[in-house]
């Protein structure tokens, strides 16, 4: 197994929260002392957990402290009575005659070297910051492209979900046309309605974008008159969209409503028809 | 102290070792139990129970299984998470939020706690819309990963990838105080 998909796994996270089952808890352990790189991640994690620990928490009372500690009390092991054992004697202190080193030549040597240790500090000091702040920049990015990925992984799950529906579904396909209306001509908009469980999605195939102040609203007919059943999306082209259910419908339609759509439509800017066969 | 002797401290009852842990990790592991608990009598009255878990139950703590931290804030999680859904409490209280705490933190200290220049606030307004609700629901509200994928009815591989993405954050953004 790739040890950065490991580490990525999100597993690390939930074994520190205590989230893992046994087995889980236990392969988290193997792997982290089969590889350094997942014991380090897991160290850091703690770390940082710790700090946020720390940083979010205001101290308990001073009560409290000493209520534990009366709790406690009958837990500690009494404190063993100060030794009586002596002083050891201290060692006789010699006093060496040292002869007298040449310290000047050692002493600009030691200068020579701090001066040359502090200019190397400086400059991967320098260096250090400077890759810190690359590295924090790409954490950023890397950041943003894994919540990019996961928008995309919610999508697509949303649209498998769609697909499986519209294959498993008893669904009716219904054109609806602009030709015959005087609003948009080429304008083409299908519905695909399953009777039977009431589901009713619409894919755009050509529809003008409207201005901010309009809505797109898609009416089932039946023998009640029309029925709102949402707002349709020109700009989404081609993808499913997910109206209300409609148990029964002679015929479907769209027409331009003010924003946030009407209660009954306005006839004048019907833009779609279709009969359903 | 290292991790190491805190716990040979912790195993041979020792008082001073007790002490040591206590001032280093009361703050962060009360703040695990604060967030989820809003009430202040209750979230102590936890806290005191699961410190005195965690003293008494220190020779059940395996090393080679995760870090001291991490262990002891599961035993705080789990005891706020229990006490939260046990019946004396969950009439009660409100649902905790990430403002409602932040808010909290401010009023009571009357300025916002700064910790060298980043704040509470300044850390939550890093993440993003799903990061933030993860967060809220997993560290304030104390849902467990799947309660949160059945509940709001979103995939578990996405909660996981969440989940990291939020602490990523908050790791990044904790890495430069």
């Amino acid at each position: 197994m790739n040890i950065q998909e490991y580490i990525e796994s999100g597993k690390l996270e939930l074994f520190l929260l205590g989230e893992l089952t046994e087995r889980e808890r236990e392969e988290v352990i193997a792997m982290a002392k089969a590889h350094p790189q997942i014991q380090e991640e897991l160290d850091a994690l703690e770390q940082s957990m710790f700090a946020f620990d720390e940083l979010t928490g205001k101290k308990p009372s001073p009560q409290l402290k000493e209520k534990i500690f009366a709790s406690l009390e009958e837990d500690f092991k009494k404190e063993e009575a100060p030794k009586k054992a002596p002083a050891p004697n201290p060692a006789p202190v010699e006093t060496k005659v040292v002869k007298l080193t040449p310290w000047k030549s050692f002493a600009a040597a030691a200068s020579l070297v701090a001066v040359l240790a502090s200019a190397a500090a400086i400059y991967f000091a320098g260096k250090f910051y400077e890759t810190d702040q690359k590295f924090t920049a790409l954490l950023q990015d890397q950041q943003v492209m894994a919540d990019n990925l996961n928008q995309v992984k919610l999508q697509y799950e949303e649209t498998d979900n769609r697909l499986d529906r519209l294959v498993a579904g008893d669904f009716r396909r219904v054109e609806m046309k602009g030709e015959a209306l005087p609003m948009q001509k080429d304008a083409k908009v299908d519905v695909f309605w399953d009777q039977k469980v009431q589901e009713v999605f619409v894919a755009v195939n050509n529809l003008n974008s409207l201005s901010e102040e309009f809505d797109y609203q898609l009416w089932a007919i039946g023998k009640d008159g029309p029925v709102g059943i949402g707002l349709v999306n020109p700009g989404e082209k081609f993808t499913l969209q997910q109206m209300q259910a409609v148990a029964e419908a002679g015929a479907f339609a769209i027409t331009i409503e003010p924003k946030g759509g009407s209660q009954s439509p306005t006839l004048e800017k019907l833009v779609v028809l279709g009969e359903v066969a | 102290m290292q991790e190491e002797e805190i716990i040979a401290g912790l195993r041979a009852r020792d008082r001073k070792t007790t002490e040591y842990l206590y001032e280093k990790y009361s703050r962060a592991l009360f703040a695990v139990i604060s967030r989820i608990i809003t009430d202040q009598d209750i979230a102590e009255e936890v806290f005191h129970d699961a410190f005195i878990k965690i003293t008494r139950k220190i020779d059940s703590y395996e090393e080679s299984k995760g870090r001291l931290y991490t262990w002891m804030a599961n035993i705080c999680r789990n005891s706020a998470i229990d006490k939260l859904r046990s019946k004396e409490i969950s009439q009660t209280t409100k649902t905790n939020t990430i403002d409602d705490f932040v808010f909290g933190l401010e009023s009571q200290s009357g300025t916002m706690e700064q910790v060298e220049g980043i704040g509470v606030r300044e850390l939550m307004n890093q993440l993003n819309e799903d990061q933030r609700f993860i967060i809220e629901y997993i560290y304030f509200q104390g849902y467990t990963h799947s309660e949160l994928s059945e509940e709001f009815d979103i995939p578990l591989g996405t909660v996981k990838s969440r989940v990291r993405a939020a602490l990523q954050v908050l790791k990044k953004n904790l890495e430069r105080i």
